[in-house]
């Protein structure tokens, strides 16, 4: 997509003072009511965190940023399936999971194939400065090697700070049921980091 | 590993306590470990979780906030303000399935006047089964199309909706009248492409709901077998072929089959939105 020739304004500023304040449930009943500055707010509160639980969970930082446009315009488009009464923010990551779990089922973007038209051995490391490259590729393989089942939990646990009721209601699962795969999620990892250990002793 | 090194892979993620913090500064093992989850959270993408107030500033301080938003963000939000443009209110979710219901009641009317001549009724079983059964066809076909379009966001189990149709079903073939119709052949294909033939409408505006919400396959299964129990309902009424085979393969397994060609097109069609 074209990026957008300017910021979309709307609102004054003491409009947007107080919708700063409000909770998330009441920024999105008032976006169902048809408040433009409602979803400004809770984009700005939210699309950074959603971009980096995307970008985990799919492994690519360019592919993050389409789900995350597909996350938001899902939300302005199924606006009316928010129930009023239920917490936001399990709602807006179950929309992401959906949006990756669609894009990872439909295939991955051309561009992000082998010539050959193979998946990558290894995610491209996007960030800059001074690392070991080789370290965080394999730490980052050890969270990847996970199913999606104990990812999905440990991601929304450890990284976006959601509790495992949350986690439950963003999943569609009970809680006892989110806490056996994140535990099992956890025990997996250990092992895993510990071959890493003894990978980077030898 | 040491209790300390436990404590600090329950910490990851986290400001970790002084005591920790120095066990990590000594700990080769759990300096790679904190380094390389340091790098899965992504400096510039995630951080720490942000409080409420911490969120609130974020949100105020908007100049700060335009500099960093990425193109295709700022396209989302022009997007919404123009979806807001066309339709400022939203549009309750029980609408799609008012709409669905409607879909089905008028596809069973329609058929039933289409196909029936001199009576509404042939089938030639015991009354009270005709309705019990007609009762239960009818049942799930509501359940079905409120399981399927509920943005409920419980799981639906496979096995519930697997064992409930297979009761359904069962129940039909058990319940038939025994009455001979035409030669078998020719009655399984009669029924089997008016069963087609009447579904096509209703799985066809159950498939466009469906894409409206992100895909389940137990979902788009409980949407098929509702969409296909309008027919089945229309067949159940209509035909005076009451044996057990002719149920079974001429009824029941087209239904079923019709469960199954939903989930396929709903898997290839396009999300709409991918809302729970």
């Amino acid at each position: 997509m074209k990026p957008a020739s300017a910021p979309v304004r709307t609102g004054d500023d003491s409009g947007r003072a107080s919708v700063a304040l409000e909770s998330d449930e009441v920024l999105m009943a008032r976006f169902c009511e048809g408040q433009a500055p409602a979803f400004d707010a809770l984009f700005q509160r939210h699309s950074r965190q959603v971009r980096g639980y995307l970008t985990r969970l799919t492994g690519s930082a360019s592919t993050a940023e389409d789900l995350v446009q597909l996350t938001f315009m899902s939300l302005v488009r199924a606006r009316g399936r928010f129930l009023p009464g239920s917490r936001f923010k399990p709602w807006l990551y179950a929309i992401a999971t959906n949006a990756a779990r669609d894009f990872q089922r439909r295939g991955r973007r051309p561009e992000e194939l082998t010539p050959e038209g193979e998946l990558p051995t290894g995610i491209a490391d996007e960030s800059p400065g001074p690392r070991d490259v080789g370290l965080e590729r394999a730490v980052r393989q050890a969270l990847d090697a996970l199913p999606e089942s104990q990812r999905i939990p440990i991601l929304l646990h450890r990284f976006e700070g959601m509790g495992f009721a949350e986690i439950a209601d963003t999943l569609g699962l009970t809680e006892s049921a989110v806490k056996v795969r994140a535990h099992r999620g956890y025990l997996r990892l250990r092992e895993l980091l510990a071959a890493l250990r003894t990978e980077t002793l030898e | 590993m040491t209790p300390e090194c436990s404590r600090v892979m329950d910490c990851l993620g986290e400001t970790l306590p002084p005591d920790l913090a120095a066990h990590v500064a000594r700990c080769q093992e759990c300096q790679v470990v904190t380094g390389g989850f340091e790098f899965i959270s992504g400096p510039s993408l995630a951080g720490p979780s942000l409080a409420p107030a911490a969120l609130a500033s974020a949100a105020s301080s908007d100049d700060e906030d335009d500099e960093d938003t990425l193109p295709g963000q700022l396209d989302a939000r022009r997007f919404a303000l123009e979806a807001l443009a066309k339709q400022p209110k939203a549009r309750p979710w029980w609408h799609g399935l008012a709409l669905l219901v409607g879909v089905h009641a008028a596809t069973v009317g329609v058929g039933l006047v289409l196909l029936s001549r001199d009576f509404w009724v042939r089938n030639a079983a015991h009354s009270s089964l005709v309705v019990g059964v007609g009762v239960l066809i009818l049942a799930l076909l509501a359940a079905g199309t409120y399981v399927a379009l509920s943005p409920q966001r419980r799981v639906v189990p496979w096995v519930a909706v697997l064992a409930t149709s297979g009761a359904l079903g069962l129940t039909v073939v058990l319940t038939g009248s025994g009455q001979q119709g035409k030669s078998f052949l020719a009655g399984l294909v009669g029924c089997m492409g008016t069963e087609l033939a009447v579904t096509v409408v209703p799985l066809a505006v159950t498939l466009v709901l469906l894409s409206r919400s992100a895909f389940h396959p137990a979902r788009a299964l409980a949407a098929g077998l509702s969409a296909g129990a309008a027919s089945l309902l229309v067949l159940h009424l209509h035909c005076p072929d009451g044996t057990a085979s002719h149920l079974l393969w001429g009824h029941v397994v087209p239904w079923l089959g019709l469960g199954g060609i939903a989930v396929l097109l709903r898997s290839r069609l396009p999300t709409s939105s991918h809302a729970p």
